[in-house]
């Protein structure tokens, strides 16, 4: 951490999350040489460390199928690519409406899984009685699975993408905060660490709920803002809820660890928050969803409630792509699905970056989206709505 | 192995059920103290490699069984009713009959935290989907709550007081009775069923509780938010609703615990915070064995003469500095200082800490890790738990095989082996080792932790982070929590 930082990178990636670390591990993959990591904070304390867990690769917009249904291909074979076990249970992903409103979306999404090769179905009365036993069946209107979902815990998917950076020989730093840009003839050409400046011509800004403030020290704005977003565990019990859930009519998501602690958290309209508290609003809203859909859950504890960042933006999509006012300045951000979506994403910008190749999947969640007018709507998530 | 029921014991016989065999306990016993002295001590087992847990004061898995159905009750909360059906947890097919206790003859250098995400089972194949089906069921340890229980939402109430004061012992009184005597409306919360319990059966004269604050008993403050303007609260007894106070102030008169020392061995049943043993002594005559050692940071001659007064037989009395290991298979035959004393109970009265939870929880705050650097306004603190805390107590030799979170499985060996390799950020030794995400959520382990990082990178314990406390701690269940929603609206 106190260690003197290199003078230069081939490419900076600004974040040590999965998202940079993903990046960082396919340039590493393509050959790069000289990258370097630089993180504000510690290892796991920004969103990477803090989210729900879930992977899915099915929405109900082509462009978000397509870009997630390439990162769930990415996770299934994360393993092997990395050498390391990523811990990713492909266990199913079981999505639930409660409206006729939201029943009709997923008909909306089974064409749009059909279309691009995603294994989705509607869940029968007894399949879904056999796959969710403590789930009252009563207030199930249709469910929707994604047999190719699943959950990936954050302690082994960090480790493993951790040691196989370090062993191509990525240099990562924690602790370590960007405190300045310098750019030349429109391109940027150095970034400053306190005393220390690094030249590099290329930077991959991937600092999650910070995006916005990173952006602004290269003089830069970026859509949307950072914003908290709650979770809670409950006690670990033996397995009792096999898939990952998205309850979309009530903006809860949850699945239970392979710790067996049963983890999710309801959402909150998306407003700016730049805080790591918690609120009492989450915990009784969570567990109130939890109590009139799982009443088996009545008895359990609550073992804890967190509060993690990230940066959404106004069509709650990433942005991916080069910046359109700074040559070399790269984002992957805005993302709230960017648990589900880092390894697929790190696959697409390392080429970007490495080769200048944008590809197909991301070119709709280009950073100038919302100013040409191009946002891409996506209603089968887990989100409310977009308040500034 | 029948413990000594001391002469003031209530006489009034209750039958229940450990493991399906009949016992008896007495009534007013919690379900723990009843079996302990019946000379059941092991109510529990660790989560990895199914050590012996039991009453400890400290490590709260120990105390956690299924009982009436309900899986992790807390026994040392519970009070023994004819014919509870209490079952311990953590084994299969059962208790009698146990083959995960197996575990207990791996090397626990195997079962170190990484351990599941083994290159042996890589994901991506079907041999980790069995895998991690096998590692969630080992994991979950306790069965879910049966299908029959209530699942009603448990309503809350809310209530808006000038004082809130959270504990009932000397100070916590003084300044309920002068806030109360100044015309202020004071609401004083306290975990005991009777305020300023643990100071009672040391013999401290408490003063009268004044009867215009209103006692709420059995009640745990669990979490602070917005700075001190919400204090939210749990009873003891899951049927009944949780409170959100809305106070003017808080004072937190919640004392001192204290920590138990880091040496081998210190997890065993019948190693017990004094304020445990004095509890089961006085409260519900329970002698804490038939041969106990007290030791202490200078407290421990009092806590002895105590538990002596009660007809408790004391074999040693000395620094808890002094310890070097406490031995002993399923519970403490002997322990260590610079002789080999025997003993079946260990009593540590000191090193003395502050649970650092709720006042964290007010004042922390931060982007990227929260820290309390500034406490909230409107949250003081008064008694000891505003006195300096005493240095955890380290032990030397076999330090490695010393239990830091006993409940977890993380011994000093293997967060020491992490610092040798360079990493010593406490939130990042917790994600690695899982330390302090247990049931106790960090107190006292991490406290252990803290002291163990200072001594092996020689740096001051109260010099760097420490991984944030997170409410509720366990301290509700999901049907107390939906019982609140509504009372609190979100904030704009």
């Amino acid at each position: 951490m106190n260690a003197t930082l290199p003078t230069r990178a081939s490419v900076l990636i600004l974040g040590g999350g999965m998202h940079g670390l993903a990046t960082a591990f396919n340039l590493a993959d393509m050959g790069l040489q000289d990258l370097l990591v630089l993180d504000a904070g510690y290892w796991q304390g920004g969103a990477s460390g803090r989210n729900g867990g879930l992977i899915r690769g099915g929405f109900s917009t082509p462009e978000w199928t397509r870009l997630f249904a390439f990162s769930n291909e990415q996770w299934a074979g994360l393993s092997r690519r990395l050498g390391h076990n990523v811990m990713f249970s492909r266990r199913g992903y079981t999505m639930i409406a409660e409206t006729e409103k939201t029943a009709d979306l997923f008909e909306t999404a089974l064409n749009v899984h059909r279309e691009h090769g995603v294994r989705s179905e509607i869940l029968t009365e007894p399949a879904f009685a056999s796959l969710l036993p403590a789930f009252d069946p009563r207030k199930v209107r249709r469910a929707l699975h994604l047999r190719d979902g699943g959950v990936a815990p954050h302690h082994a998917a960090m480790k493993a993408l951790l040691a196989a950076c370090r062993e191509r020989e990525v240099d990562v730093r924690y602790r370590t905060a960007v405190t300045g840009f310098e750019r030349s003839n429109g391109r940027v050409s150095a970034v400053l660490a306190g005393d220390e400046r690094i030249a590099t011509d290329a930077v991959l800004i991937a600092a999650g709920a910070q995006n916005v403030q990173v952006a602004a020290l290269a003089g830069v704005k970026l859509a949307g803002f950072g914003m908290r977003i709650e979770a809670m565990a409950l006690e670990p019990v033996r397995p009792l809820i096999r898939p990952a859930l998205a309850l979309i009519d009530r903006l809860v998501y949850l699945h239970q660890t392979a710790r067996g602690e049963i983890v999710g958290g309801i959402d909150v309209p998306e407003r700016p928050r730049m805080s790591l508290k918690v609120d009492l609003p989450v915990m009784t809203g969570t567990a109130k969803v939890y109590l009139e859909l799982m009443p088996q859950l009545a008895s359990l504890r609550i073992l804890r409630h967190w509060a993690g960042m990230l940066h959404i933006t106004p069509d709650f999509g990433p942005l991916m792509g080069e910046h359109p006012d700074l040559k070399g300045l790269w984002i992957s951000g805005g993302w709230s699905y960017g648990w589900a979506g880092g390894p697929g994403a790190g696959a697409l910008m390392a080429k970007a970056i490495a080769k200048g190749e944008i590809d197909e999947r991301m070119k709709p969640f280009a950073p100038d989206r919302f100013d040409r007018g191009r946002p891409v709507h996506e209603a089968a998530v887990v989100l409310s709505k977009f308040e500034h | 192995m029948a413990m000594k029921r001391l002469a003031h014991a209530s006489q009034e016989r209750v039958s229940f059920r450990w493991n399906g065999r009949r016992v008896e306990g007495r009534k007013g016993d919690t379900v723990a103290a009843a079996l302990y002295a019946l000379g059941i001590r092991e109510l529990a087992r660790s989560r990895k490699s199914h050590r012996p847990l039991g009453l400890s004061g400290g490590h709260l898995q120990g105390v956690l069984a299924r009982a009436g159905g309900r899986p992790n009750v807390r026994l040392d909360l519970e009070p023994v009713v004819a014919d509870l059906d209490v079952r311990m947890q953590n084994v299969w097919p059962g208790p009698r009959f146990d083959l995960l206790s197996a575990a207990r003859l791996l090397p626990s250098r195997w079962l170190r935290s990484g351990f599941e995400h083994t290159r042996l089972m890589p994901s991506g194949t079907w041999r980790f989907q069995i895998w991690e089906r096998l590692l969630a069921f080992l994991a979950g340890m306790a069965d879910p709550p049966g299908r029959d229980l209530p699942a009603d939402a448990i309503p809350g109430q809310r209530l808006a007081v000038d004082l809130l004061v959270v504990g009932g012992g000397p100070s916590g009184r003084k300044a309920a009775n002068e806030a109360a005597e100044a015309g202020k409306s004071v609401a004083l919360a306290c975990r005991g069923s009777r305020p300023g319990r643990f100071a009672e059966a040391l013999g401290v004269q408490l003063p009268e509780l004044d009867s215009r604050v209103r006692l709420f008993a059995r009640l745990e403050i669990f979490g602070l938010y917005r700075n001190g303007a919400f204090a939210a609260g749990a009873p003891k007894d899951p049927r009944e609703g949780a409170v959100i106070f809305e106070p003017g102030a808080i004072l937190l008169t919640t004392g001192k615990r204290s920590v138990p020392p880091l040496v081998p061995g210190s997890h065993l049943p019948g190693v017990l915070e004094a304020s445990v043993a004095l509890e089961l002594a006085h409260h519900h005559g329970v002698a804490p064995g038939m041969a106990v050692a007290v030791l202490g940071t200078g407290g421990e001659r009092l806590v002895a003469a105590r538990l002596a007064g009660l007809g408790v037989e004391i074999v040693h009395v000395g620094p808890v500095g002094a310890l070097k290991r406490i031995a002993g298979a399923n519970t403490v035959t002997s322990i260590a200082t610079d002789r080999m004393i025997t003993c079946d109970a260990v009593v540590h009265a000191g090193p003395w800490r502050s649970d650092p939870g709720l006042a964290f929880q007010a004042g922390a705050e931060g982007l990227g890790q929260l820290r309390l650097d500034q406490p909230a306004t409107q949250v003081a603190m008064a008694g000891s738990a505003a006195a300096p805390d005493e240095p955890a107590c380290i032990g030397q030799a076999g330090l490695p095989q010393a239990l830091v979170c006993p409940c977890m499985d993380v011994s000093a060996g293997e967060l020491m082996d992490h610092m040798a390799a360079g990493e010593s950020d406490p939130e990042v030794l917790k994600r690695l080792t899982a330390c302090g995400m247990g049931p106790c959520q960090g107190f006292p382990c991490w406290e252990l932790q803290a002291a163990l990082i200072a001594r092996e990178t020689g740096s001051a314990p109260e010099g760097f982070g420490r991984p944030s406390h997170r409410p509720p701690r366990r301290a509700l269940t999901v049907a107390q929590a939906a019982g609140l929603d509504g009372l609190v609206a979100p904030d704009r």
